[in-house]
C-alpha cells in the first residue's frame, strides 16, 4: 500500500490537461411519442384536432380561433411581448399517445414518474385530495379521482376526454365564458388547446376536499395550452388547486456547504486542489433536460448535474486490469496511481469512474485553540450543549455511566481552560452521568467553533483550517465521546449526529487525516411510544470507516481521495442551474465535495409559452374556488385567460398566486350575472430580478344586489416589476353594487418597480366603491426593531415579507405554503442590506 | 440539577460618545448597572436620553464616535444589533413598529428562540410565563393572534413591550420611556409589571421624563441626564425632588432651588 501512495505522489505532478470546450456542446435527445413539426399553421390545428379524433364542431371551433389568432394584433397595452416569436415552438407534443391518459400511477413511464414523485404527487393525492391530475407538456398523463366522489357523480377528467365522454356538457359551456375572440391569447389557445382539467359537479354535491392539477412544460420551445372548464352545478362546492415547483445542489464553500444558488460573486470555495478560491462570476440559466445523478459509494454525497457539466475523473476503463464477464473489471492499483485525473461531461460517467475529493490544504493556526480546547470541543461535539441555566451561560455534557474515564479528561481540560471545576452529576436511573459548568467563556467557545443545537452543530472556519495534527486530537474525543468503535471484520469506527454539516465537514477533517469516511443518512420517521407519545426522529447521519482498511475500494493519491460511483441515473428537469467562473487557471470548484469544471454548455435562448384558458361556471347558489402557485422557471412567458361566471347567489374565489416565469399577464375576472352574486378575488406577484409580473382582477357585476372584493398583493425586490391592472364594472341596471379593491406593494429596495392601473367604469349611482392602494418600503426601524430581540437582519425581512403575504400563505395548502416560505427565503438571500 | 446563585453581571459604560446626522448627541456618558438593580435615567426632552438608549441597543443611525460599552467585560458595541440581543441586551421602544401580518405568539416564539437552545427551550413554561405575564398587564389573550403592534392603542404598544420583556428574559433591559402616553391605570399596570420582573438575575434601566411611573417601580438608583452626559444621581428621593422643583435648577448646575 505505500508503495502505491508513493507512486500516486509521483502520478500527481502532472499538470491536468487544459480543455477541449467544443465538447460539452451537445444536447439530449426529448423523447415523445407524439409531436408535430415547429411552427404553427391551419395544417397543424387540423393535425392535432385530427390526433384526437375530435368532433367536426371542436375543428371548425379550432379552425376559426386560428384565423381570429393571425389577424388578431398583440395588445398594444401591459408587458412587452415582442420578444416571443410564434414559429419558434412546438405546438403539440405528447409523452404518451393521443388518448393514453394513465389512471393508475404505477403504469406511468419512469422518467416522468421521477419528475411528478418529485413534486410529491402520489403522496399528495394520498393526503389531501380528492383527485389529481398531472399534465407534461400537451399530454395529460394522469387523471385519477377519488372513488366516493365519482359515486356522487363529480366529474374530473382531462378536457380531451371530455369531449369525447361528456359532449353535451362540454359543448353547451366551452367557449362560451372566455370567447376565443376575447384576446389573441385565448384565440392562440383555443386553436392549440391540449389537455387541461374539465371537473363537472352535480347539484348540490358538496366536494369536502380539493381536486388539484399539476402542470409542468419539459422540452424547451414547447408550448403548454391546457384548457380548463369548470362547472358546479346549483348548490354544488367545489375547490380546485393548480399548481407547479421544483429544487438546488450543495457547493463545498470551505466551512460548509452551500446551496449553489446562494453563492455570490467574491464569495471563497475550494477548487479541485483543495484549495480556497474565490467566485468572480455567477450564471444563472434556465434549464430543461435531463439531471444526471451521481451516487458515489458514499450515498449522501451524491449530486446532481447537467449532462454537460465537466466533472474531474479517472475512467475506470483505463485503469482496469481485465474484463470480467459480469460486474465491473478489477482494477489495477499501480494503474490508478499513475492515472491523470480528466474532465469527463457528466453524461458520459458510467458506474465504476472514479470521481476527484480532494482533501482541503488551507491551513491557519490559532495558538488559542490548544490541546486543552480539542479535547473539550471533541466532547462537546459528541455530547455537549449550551445552555442559560438561572440566566447563567452554562455547558453541559451527558455521558454514559460507563465513561468515567472520559469524564475525568473533560474536567481536566474544562479546569485547564476555564479554571473552574466543573459538577459532575451522576443520574443512575438514566445510566448517566452529568458534566456541567458555569462558564461565559467556555460557553462561547463551544458556540462560536461548534454551534449550538444538535442539529446545527456546526464547526468554525478556524477549526476546519487548524494543522490536522490538533484536529486529530478534536476527533479523537469526538469519536471517543461518541462511543463507537466497533468490530466487524476489522475496527470500524463511527461518529453519530442529527446536523448534516457537521457530518460532511467530519468527512472533510477525515480526509485530512487521509481516511475517506463514508456517510450514510438514516430519513426521519416518527416512533410511537407504549404510552401513547410521538417521538420525531430527525435525520441521523453516520460517518464511519474501517482502520486499517481501505473501505470500498477508494483510493488514495497524493492529496486527494478517487471514489468509486456507485450508481448514476437521469431525471428530466425544468428550472434553473446554477454555475460560476472561479478565479485561477485551475477553475474548478467542488459539488458535495467533489470537483466539477464550471459549466461552458450551450445556453438556450428559446423561451416557453403557457397559454392556458380556464372557464368557471358557477350556477345559482354554487360556491367555487380556485387557486393557483404558479411557480414557473424564469424562461416561460405565461399569458392566461381566467374568467368564472357567478349565477345568483352563487360564490367565486380566485386565489392566484405568481412567483414564476419571465412574463405573467393574468387578470382572473368574474362575471356576477345573478342577483347577489359574490366574487372574492386575491392575487399575489412576487417578482425578482428579469421578471415581469402583470396582474390583477375583474369585476364585472351586471346583476344587482351583487358585490365583490379584490385584494392584490405585490413584492418587487433586485429589480423585478409587478403591476396591478384591475378593471371594475357595475353596468346599467345593476343596483344596489358593493366592491372594495385593496392593492398593496412592497419595494424592498430602490431598483425595482410597482404600477397601479385601476380601472372603473360604474353606470349606477348608488354603487358603493372603496379603493385602497398603498406602497410600502422594509423600513430600517422596522428590521432595527426586530434585530433588537435577536433575530438576524435576513431572518427579519423574511417574517415582514411572510406577514405581508400572510393572508395568501393562510389560503394555501401547507405544503404550497411551505414552498411559498422557502422561495422566499431564497430570494431574499443578500437581496437587501 | 441543584439551584446555582445567579452570577452578577455588570454593563459598564465609560465615555460614551454618540452622534446623529453629524449632530453629537451623547458626549461623554458614564454609568454602571448591575443585575438585581433597578435604575432610572431621567432628564429634560433633548437632554440624549433615548439616544443613549438607541446607542446601546446599536440603532444604525446612531453612531458611536467614542468610548466603551462592555457587558461583563466583554465590547459590546463590536457586536450586530441582534447578537446584542442574543447576549441579553433588552430595549423597550417608546414608539415601536407595526409588523402586518406577524401575529404577535409567532413573533414572541420567535424571539424567545433566539435566546434559547432546541434542548432548553420549553413550551409549556414560555405558554404559562406568558398568559401569567398577559393577566398581570391586564391584557386579553385575543393579542395574542393579532398583528404585532398593529393597531394597538399607545398603552397596548406599552404594554407588549413590557411582555416582550417579560418573555425574553434578558440580562439588561433598557426600557425607553414606558410611561409616555398613558394614563394613570395604564402607567400602575406597566409600573407594577416591571416592578414584579425585578429579580437578582436582570438589570433594568427605566428611562423616563416623569417621576410617576417611579412611584410603581421603585429604583435603587436615580440619575440625571443633561446635555448628553449624566449630571447628576441620587436614590429615589432625588426623582421627588426633580419632580417638584423640575429640571432647569440641574441644566444651570445650581443648588435646588429652597
Amino acid at each position: 500500500m505505500e508503495s502505491l501512495e508513493e507512486a500516486a505522489v509521483m502520478a500527481q505532478t502532472a499538470e491536468f490537461q487544459p480543455l477541449d470546450y467544443t465538447r460539452y456542446d451537445f444536447k439530449d435527445p426529448e423523447t415523445y411519442k407524439v409531436r408535430t413539426a415547429r411552427g404553427l399553421s391551419r395544417e397543424i390545428v387540423e393535425q392535432i384536432s385530427a390526433l384526437k379524433e375530435e368532433p367536426a364542431w371542436m375543428l371548425d371551433y379550432r379552425l376559426r380561433a386560428y384565423e381570429h389568432f393571425v389577424e388578431r394584433p398583440m395588445p398594444d397595452w401591459g408587458p412587452d411581448l415582442d420578444c416571443i416569436d410564434f414559429d419558434a415552438y412546438t405546438y403539440y407534443a405528447n409523452p404518451l399517445a393521443e388518448g393514453e391518459t394513465k389512471r393508475r400511477w404505477e403504469d406511468l413511464p419512469a422518467d416522468i414518474r421521477n419528475t411528478f414523485d418529485k413534486l410529491g404527487i402520489p403522496k399528495a393525492e394520498r393526503e389531501f385530495f380528492g383527485g389529481v391530475g398531472a399534465q407534461y407538456d400537451s399530454g395529460t398523463v394522469y387523471h385519477r379521482i377519488r372513488d366516493d366522489l365519482k359515486a356522487k357523480g363529480v366529474v374530473f377528467t382531462d378536457t380531451d376526454t371530455a369531449v369525447r365522454e361528456y359532449p353535451d356538457i362540454v359543448r353547451k359551456y366551452f367557449g362560451k365564458i372566455v370567447p376565443y375572440n376575447d384576446n389573441k391569447f385565448s384565440a392562440l389557445n383555443s386553436a392549440v388547446w391540449s389537455g387541461g382539467s374539465f371537473v363537472y359537479v352535480p347539484p348540490g354535491v358538496d366536494v369536502g376536499i380539493p381536486l388539484q392539477a399539476y402542470f409542468r412544460i419539459n422540452a424547451k420551445a414547447v408550448g403548454q395550452f391546457e384548457r380548463t372548464l369548470i362547472i358546479a352545478d346549483k348548490g354544488a362546492k367545489i375547490h380546485y388547486i393548480e399548481g407547479c415547483l421544483p429544487k438546488g445542489e450543495e457547493v463545498l464553500v470551505g466551512d460548509e456547504l452551500t446551496p449553489i444558488e446562494s453563492i455570490e460573486t467574491g464569495r471563497a470555495v475550494l477548487n479541485s486542489d483543495g484549495e480556497a478560491t474565490t467566485v468572480e462570476k455567477t450564471m444563472v440559466r434556465p434549464y430543461d433536460g435531463d439531471m444526471v445523478h451521481i451516487t458515489p459509494v458514499s450515498k449522501s454525497n451524491a449530486f446532481q448535474l447537467t449532462p454537460e457539466h465537466p466533472v474531474l475523473c479517472v475512467r475506470r476503463e483505463k485503469v482496469a486490469v481485465s474484463r470480467r464477464a459480469k460486474g465491473l473489471p478489477d482494477v489495477d492499483p499501480s494503474k490508478l496511481a499513475a492515472a491523470t485525473p480528466e474532465f469527463v461531461p457528466a453524461g458520459e460517467l458510467k458506474p465504476g469512474d472514479f470521481v476527484h475529493y480532494p482533501v482541503n490544504r488551507t491551513e491557519n493556526d490559532d495558538p488559542e485553540l490548544g490541546t486543552a480546547a480539542m479535547n473539550v470541543l471533541g466532547y462537546y461535539l459528541a455530547e455537549g450543549c449550551t445552555q442559560m441555566i438561572n440566566g447563567c451561560e452554562a455547558v453541559t455534557f451527558t455521558f454514559h455511566i460507563d465513561e468515567r474515564e472520559f469524564v475525568d479528561r473533560l474536567v481536566e481540560g474544562i479546569r485547564e481552560l476555564t479554571g473552574k471545576t466543573a459538577w459532575t452529576n451522576p443520574q443512575p436511573k438514566k445510566h448517566a452521568i452529568v458534566v456541567g459548568v458555569y462558564s461565559r467563556a467556555l460557553f462561547d467557545l463551544c458556540e462560536t467553533h461548534c454551534g449550538r443545537l444538535a442539529g446545527s452543530k456546526r464547526l468554525s472556519q478556524t477549526m476546519m483550517e487548524l494543522p490536522p495534527a490538533k484536529q486529530q486530537l478534536l476527533l479523537k474525543a469526538y469519536y471517543e465521546g461518541d462511543g463507537h468503535v466497533y468490530r466487524r471484520g476489522g475496527t470500524v469506527h463511527r461518529v453519530m449526529t442529527i446536523s448534516r454539516q457537521l457530518a460532511f465537514q467530519v468527512q472533510e477533517l477525515q480526509a485530512r487525516q487521509g481516511v475517506f469516511a463514508t456517510i450514510l443518512e438514516r430519513a426521519p420517521f416518527k416512533e410511537t411510544m407504549k404510552d401513547g407519545r410521538e417521538i420525531s426522529h430527525h435525520t441521523l447521519y453516520t460517518i464511519y470507516h474501517q482502520v486499517g482498511k481501505r473501505a470500498h475500494a477508494v483510493h488514495r493519491v497524493k492529496g486527494s481521495f478517487l471514489v468509486p460511483i456507485r450508481k448514476i441515473h437521469r431525471t428530466p428537469y425544468r428550472g434553473n442551474v446554477y454555475n460560476f467562473h472561479v478565479a485561477g487557471k485551475n477553475n474548478t470548484y467542488l459539488v458535495k465535495g467533489f470537483s466539477v469544471h464550471n459549466c461552458t454548455a450551450p445556453i438556450y435562448s428559446t423561451d416557453s409559452l403557457h397559454t392556458a384558458v380556464v372557464e368557471v361556471m358557477a350556477e345559482p347558489y354554487a360556491k367555487v374556488r380556485y387557486t393557483t402557485v404558479q411557480n414557473w422557471s424564469k424562461n416561460v412567458y405565461n399569458l392566461v385567460t381566467k374568467r368564472a361566471v357567478a349565477m345568483e347567489s352563487a360564490l367565486v374565489e380566485w386565489v392566484d398566486g405568481n412567483m414564476g416565469s419571465k412574463i405573467t399577464m393574468k387578470y382572473p375576472s368574474v362575471y356576477l350575472k345573478g342577483r347577489g352574486a359574490r366574487a372574492d378575488i386575491l392575487s399575489v406577484a412576487f417578482a425578482s430580478a428579469g421578471q415581469v409580473i402583470d396582474s390583477g382582477a375583474k369585476c364585472v357585476h351586471s346583476a344587482p344586489d351583487t358585490s365583490s372584493k379584490i385584494v392584490s398583493k405585490s413584492i418587487a425586490i433586485r429589480g423585478g416589476r409587478t403591476s396591478y391592472r384591475g378593471l371594475l364594472h357595475v353596468a346599467k341596471g345593476a343596483t344596489g353594487v358593493k366592491a372594495a379593491v385593496r392593492c398593496d406593494a412592497l419595494l424592498p429596495d430602490e431598483d425595482s418597480r410597482s404600477d397601479t392601473y385601476p380601472y372603473n367604469e360604474i353606470h349606477e349611482e348608488d354603487a358603493t366603491i372603496t379603493h385602497e392602494a398603498v406602497v410600502g418600503k422594509i423600513g430600517e426601524e422596522q428590521i432595527f426593531y426586530l434585530m433588537s430581540r435577536g433575530l438576524s437582519e435576513s431572518d427579519a425581512i423574511h417574517l415582514i415579507l411572510m406577514g405581508f403575504l400572510a393572508e395568501f400563505a393562510k389560503e394555501l395548502p401547507m405544503d404550497y405554503a411551505l414552498e411559498l416560505n422557502r422561495l422566499i427565503q431564497l430570494e431574499m438571500t443578500g437581496a437587501v442590506g | 440539577m441543584a439551584a446555582t446563585p445567579p452570577v452578577e453581571h455588570t454593563l459598564l459604560i465609560q465615555g460614551l460618545h454618540a452622534e446623529v446626522g453629524g449632530k453629537e448627541i451623547l458626549k461623554g456618558v458614564d454609568l454602571e448597572l448591575h443585575t438585581g438593580e433597578l435604575t432610572a435615567m431621567m432628564g429634560p426632552n433633548g437632554s440624549g436620553k433615548s439616544t443613549l438608549a438607541y446607542a446601546l441597543m446599536g440603532h444604525p443611525k446612531y453612531k458611536v464616535t467614542s468610548g466603551t460599552v462592555k457587558l461583563d467585560g466583554k465590547d459590546l458595541l463590536a457586536l450586530t444589533v441582534d447578537q446584542r440581543a442574543r447576549a441579553g441586551l433588552f430595549l423597550g421602544f417608546q414608539y415601536p413598529q407595526e409588523v402586518s401580518g406577524l401575529s404577535l405568539s409567532k413573533f414572541l416564539w420567535t424571539s424567545y428562540m433566539q435566546r434559547h437552545t432546541a434542548e432548553n427551550a420549553n413550551v409549556e413554561k414560555f405558554g404559562k410565563d406568558l398568559n401569567s405575564n398577559l393577566a398581570l398587564l391586564g391584557m386579553d389573550e385575543s393579542f395574542l393572534k393579532r398583528s404585532l403592534n398593529e393597531g394597538f392603542s399607545g398603552g397596548e404598544k406599552k404594554r407588549t413591550e413590557v411582555l416582550q420583556m417579560a418573555t425574553l428574559d434578558p440580562v439588561f433591559a433598557i426600557l425607553d420611556e414606558p410611561d409616555s402616553g398613558l394614563d394613570i391605570d395604564a402607567v400602575k399596570a406597566v409600573g407594577d409589571t416591571v416592578a414584579q420582573l425585578q429579580n437578582p438575575g436582570v438589570g433594568i434601566l427605566v428611562i423616563t421624563h416623569y417621576q410617576r411611573i417611579l412611584k410603581f417601580v421603585k429604583p435603587h438608583r436615580v440619575y440625571v441626564m443633561v446635555d448628553g452626559a449624566v449630571a447628576l444621581s441620587g436614590g429615589r428621593e432625588l426623582a421627588e425632588e426633580l419632580e417638584a422643583k423640575g429640571y432647569d435648577w440641574v441644566k444651570v448646575g445650581l443648588a435646588p432651588p429652597a
